[in-house]
């Protein structure tokens, strides 16, 4: 909202220099956002917050200012020169709807000539950025300006009886506004109709066929108050927001209404000519009354920490229109009537804040509060940032990706789910899928996300797009699933779960540098075990299995102690063609509030070895499908004490292999822990393994 | 004398001789300008030329070896002036080759250095490491604060009920931002947090008063993506109640926060505003990180930055968690985590946060 600084000088005694005002005023929470010199004028922009509708006006600025410099209010002259008849005579209102206009004043000025504004009040108008049209809209313009009062005029001839009625529009009922628009109305909108069309949508704007015009002589000045939801609903439904819509969906003053119709009519006579009737046509069936608030003056310091006195305090708050009441003295509380105006103080809270901005929040100490309490994080945070900080070591870049996604992305032309769930994401099995959202704003994006995957193949794609071909990508959030429905509220909130996800393509890295080869599923697996190893958890295992958007045989399922905790592989040939996708690309996700809330493996010294151990390498030629996850378990449940781990050499799968067959190459170390192994022993040792793989596994050792 | 008298000034001139005859050919190198222009093979070359010289001549069998055998057997007179004379053409011939040999040294010396030479301005072999997000990287450097300050990290659901995200945070059954034009709903007729303040409401019945929380996480507003919004950010949430608080240590705590981000010189300053769920407000400006005050681009020329709203808990919500306005009191907060991370690294676009192009994350 603009307002020029002269205008406001017509109201108040001040003599604050434009930018000095205006950072009084910002201080005292009306926040000008700029000054701007304009032709011997200053004009204050403001941005209100929405509680003070009563600021909007010059008025409203001009009582702030005095309050804030103790500079006189000059209030407008109401005195109307010519007078004749009575409202009634030439008028009348009903209110159909009481319930959406409590009030409604009309005023008849008889005999005007239209013609254009005096230089002084065009001037003022333009200060702030108003076309000018004619005297009579300029007046009723400059006094909403002025006063915070939106006002409308009507032709008087035009109204059908010269009688207004205030009523919801009837269904189907048209309008053709003052923009020139035909406006479809519906029957929860107030209009003002006559006595039988609609002639102005109530609060927002009026009709073209009842506007002033160059042949008007007899004006009807409309002042009212609206009820604020239904002109919000109004301007809002009919993509309408005025000046006077904007005023009274926040809330004007319902004892204004009078004031500034006198204004607007005494303006008219002054300027236009005619005659004005003595009274106005006001219906207000039921009288608003302001709420009368206490203040204890021990609460201003309580809750402020300024020490004001209480003199002080009822010197402020009168000086902001606040009227002392009958208080219980003798607990020295005062009492306040709020002025009409100010809608928005209801409780004591709302005084204490009116005092300390006028007083000053620069005025209030600093101090930090004493602490009965210590900080903590949130569970689990130190093992999150520890496995955050081995990924970024590895080569993975971190990703945030926005919490919804296209439903295409979610779900493919069946219906189906295009992604397995991260295990624990729903609570039960194949519960209501999706969390949708009835209002997107992003064309199409309506599901709340089920998996951090999406996500991070979009952010692929877009890399890809853009030239680079190796992504390394990790992600933390947020996924959902919808949970059945229960009548408790909370009990149907959607299934939250913390996932976490990563991604693999490109050229892989070895430590720190380019390996020269393409990354696969091991270079995903690699990345996923050792985020697991920072956090701390036991052993990942990972089984062969089929997951929806892996790839059949480059997948697993990925197990924590026992429990499904997520999967691991290489996406999907459909997925992979959906994304154009045209090298391999390995996702992994996880479910990390269940994979946190298994223990943190604490870290257990185990005496260093004091004899040497020994290792024998055994090469197998088996089955593809026997795995080296299932051999390793089979060495070590042979329960050779002796037997102290079993790690990978090679894996060949060459040309000169039978069909579906494999070598491995496995090294198995032989360590006792008090004397040193003879040959003889491993030997005899490690025959057993080698039986045992063969018989278990039907391998075949390999020369 | 008789006729085996010997010439021993003739021995050791013939000695002088035999070796300066040998030497010759080195004698330009005892100067280190000499060896200038050798290359790395002639120098090795030449001085390993120069130890066999050596060797032969200062060698227990060498000449000038003989004559100080012969010293004893020079008649008395004579054998303290030939004593000196041989131990100075013994000086002469080890000065004479020690010269050279250090010379030549030097010159090895010094262009095996230039032979390994490094270029210190080639790339370092460093390993490619990956980097976390702008908003992770800030959003841990906020959560450190405010744990040193004694605050505990919370955090609640981002879908959310009505009770929640409106009723219990004072906002009126038909106030604007319940609207779906700035609320996100779910089908079920949930909707997605609009604030973090939800976490006000979760964290005050989960803890009794006195309490102190931060809550930060992802936020939803139904803004259509531009330069400078996006549907959904990340805030931080601040409470603290407890008995006695007032406004003063809503000041004393954000400015102390500041400090502690942007530096000890950091001012703040403080503007009643307006907010449902605390009363009085107000928010809170630090002066500019990058001009100090003085208005630059960045803070549009007024020298302050917006931290964010902040006020005294309204009675309403405390009485929403069944906690007695009367005897308790207490903060809140609200900072916008996006908001300060793109005018920290001067972000013109802020939509490049959600992108998760590499070429941007590898920035931070
Ligand atoms: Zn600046």
């Amino acid at each position: 909202m603009d307002i020029s600084y002269n205008w406001l000088r017509d109201l108040t005694e001040i003599t604050l220099a434009p930018r000095d005002l205006a950072d009084r005023l910002t201080m005292a929470g009306l926040a000008v956002d700029a000054v701007h010199e304009k032709g011997g004028d200053h004009v204050l922009e403001f941005d209100l917050t929405s509680n003070r509708p009563d600021c909007l006006s010059n008025l409203g600025i001009a009582r702030e200012a005095a309050a804030l410099t103790g500079a006189g209010l000059k209030l407008p002259d109401l005195t109307v020169k010519n007078v004749g008849g009575r409202a009634e005579q030439f008028t009348a209102v009903e209110i159909e709807d009481a319930d959406l206009c409590p009030r409604y004043a009309a005023r008849v000025v008889r005999g005007v000539k239209i013609q254009p504004s005096p230089d002084w009040l065009v001037e003022r108008l333009q200060a702030i950025g108003q076309r000018p049209i004619n005297n009579v809209a300029d007046i009723t313009n400059f006094v909403l300006h002025e006063l915070g009062q939106p006002l409308h005029a009507f032709d008087l001839a035009k109204l059908s009886e010269f009688r207004i009625v205030v009523r919801r529009a009837r269904a189907g009922e048209k309008l053709k506004t003052l923009d020139g628009v035909e406006r479809e109305l519906d029957e929860q909108m107030l209009v003002i109709a006559d006595a039988v069309r609609a002639v102005a949508v109530a609060g927002v704007m009026g009709g073209e066929e009842t506007e002033i015009s160059g042949g008007t002589t007899d004006v009807l000045v409309e002042s009212a108050y609206f009820d604020p939801q239904s002109v919000r609903r109004t301007s809002k439904r009919l993509g309408l927001q005025t000046e006077a819509s904007y005023r009274f969906e926040r809330g004007v003053d319902y004892e204004g209404v009078r004031r500034a119709q006198d204004r607007c009519v005494a303006l008219i006579c002054e300027l236009a000519g005619g005659t004005a009737t003595e009274d106005a046509v006001d219906v207000y069936p039921t009288r608003i009354t302001p709420p009368t608030v206490r203040l204890r003056p021990r609460r201003v310091e309580e809750l402020s920490g300024l020490s004001v006195p209480a003199e002080e305090s009822g010197r402020i708050l009168r000086s902001l229109g606040f009227e002392p009441a009958e208080g219980d003295v003798q607990n020295g509380e005062l009492s306040f009537g709020v002025p009409t105006w100010r809608t928005d103080v209801k409780i004591e809270e709302d005084l204490v804040e009116e005092v300390a901005r006028v007083y000053g929040y620069d005025k209030i100490g600093e101090a930090l509060p004493p602490s009965p309490v210590t900080g903590e994080y949130l569970l689990g945070d130190r093992r999150r940032r520890a496995a955050r900080q081995v990924l970024t070591a590895a080569g993975f870049n971190e990703a945030v990706s926005i919490s919804f996604i296209e439903e295409s992305s979610g779900v493919n032309e069946s219906g189906e789910s295009r992604f397995e769930p991260v295990p624990g994401l729903q609570k039960v099995e194949g519960e209501g899928a999706f969390v949708v959202l009835s209002n997107p704003i992003i064309e199409g994006a309506r599901l709340m996300r089920p998996s951090l995957l999406p996500g991070l193949l979009e952010a692929t794609r877009h890399n890809f797009n853009h030239g680079t071909r190796d992504v390394r990508l990790f992600e933390t959030g947020r996924v959902f699933a919808a949970r059945a429905a229960s009548g408790d509220e909370d009990e149907s909130r959607p299934s939250e779960v913390e996932a976490f996800a990563l991604l693999v393509t490109g050229e892989a890295l070895e430590e720190g540098k380019a390996a020269g080869r393409a990354a696969d599923f091991f270079d995903l697996k690699g990345g996923l075990e050792a985020a697991a190893d920072a956090m701390r958890v036991g052993e990942l295992e990972f089984e062969p299995a089929s997951v929806r958007h892996l790839r059949e045989g480059q997948s697993a399922r990925v197990r924590l102690g026992g429990q499904e905790i997520g999967h691991a592989g290489r996406l999907s040939e459909e997925l992979a063609a959906r994304y154009k996708f045209r090298q391999p690309v390995y996702v992994a996700e996880v479910n990390l509030t269940a994979l946190l809330a298994t223990g943190e493996r604490p870290a257990r010294y185990t005496p260093l070895p004091r004899f040497p151990g020994v290792a024998r390498d055994v090469s197998l030629v088996a089955d593809r499908r026997v795995t080296f996850g299932e051999m390793r378990r089979a060495i070590l449940s042979l329960g050779i004490e002796e037997c102290r781990g079993v790690a990978l050499v090679d894996v060949y799968e060459g040309a000169s292999m039978p069909e579906g067959k494999r070598s491995l190459t496995l090294r198995v170390e032989y360590r006792a822990d008090e004397r040193t192994l003879r040959d003889e022993e491993v030997d005899a040792m490690h025959a057993r393994v080698v039986s045992a793989l063969e018989g278990e596994f039907g391998a075949q050792l390999r020369g | 004398m008789s006729s085996e008298a010997v010439d021993y000034d003739a021995q050791i001139a013939s000695v002088r001789e035999a070796f300066e005859r040998e030497f010759e050919r080195f004698a330009r190198f005892r100067a280190y300008e000499g060896t200038e222009g050798l290359s790395l093979d002639e120098a090795e070359a030449l001085s390993r030329e120069v130890k066999e010289l050596a060797t032969r001549h200062t060698a227990k069998k060498s000449a000038v070896s003989q004559l100080m055998k012969l010293v004893g057997r020079v008649p008395a007179e004579e054998r303290a002036r030939f004593g000196q004379l041989v131990q100075q053409v013994d000086k002469e011939i080890r000065g004479a080759l020690g010269d050279v040999g250090v010379a030549l040294a030097g010159r090895i010396q010094l262009l095996k250095t230039e032979r390994e030479r490094v270029d210190v301005t080639l790339p370092g072999r460093r390993p490619r490491r990956g980097h976390l997000h702008p908003i992770t990287l800030l959003r841990q450097r906020i959560e450190d604060v405010f744990v040193s300050m004694g605050y505990a990290v919370e955090d609640g659901p981002e879908v959310e009920t009505d009770f929640y995200n409106f009723t219990a945070l004072n906002i009126p059954e038909l106030h604007p931002a319940r609207s779906p034009q700035d609320t996100f709903y779910t089908t079920d007729g949930l909707s997605l947090r609009s604030q973090t303040s939800t976490v006000q409401i979760h964290a005050m019945q989960r803890r009794r008063p006195p309490l102190r929380v931060v809550a930060p996480g992802r936020v939803f507003r139904r803004d259509t993506p531009d330069a400078t919004h996006n549907p959904m950010f990340f805030q931080v949430e601040g409470l603290l109640v407890d008995r006695g608080i007032n406004m003063g240590h809503l000041k004393g705590t954000l400015s102390e926060f500041v400090r502690r981000l942007f530096g000890p010189a950091t001012r703040t300053r403080f503007r009643p505003s307006y907010f449902p769920f605390t009363e009085p407000s107000m928010e809170a400006d630090y002066s500019c990180f990058k001009c100090g005050g003085a208005g630059c681009r960045l803070c549009k020329g007024s020298g302050w930055i917006e931290l964010g709203g902040s006020g005294m808990v309204h009675p309403n919500v405390l009485r929403a968690v069944q906690i007695d306005p009367e005897e308790f009191s207490g903060f809140a907060f609200g900072l916008g985590i996006d908001r300060m991370c793109g005018l920290m690294y001067e972000l013109d676009d802020i939509r490049l946060l959600f992108e998760n192009d590499v070429r941007f994350l590898e920035q931070f």
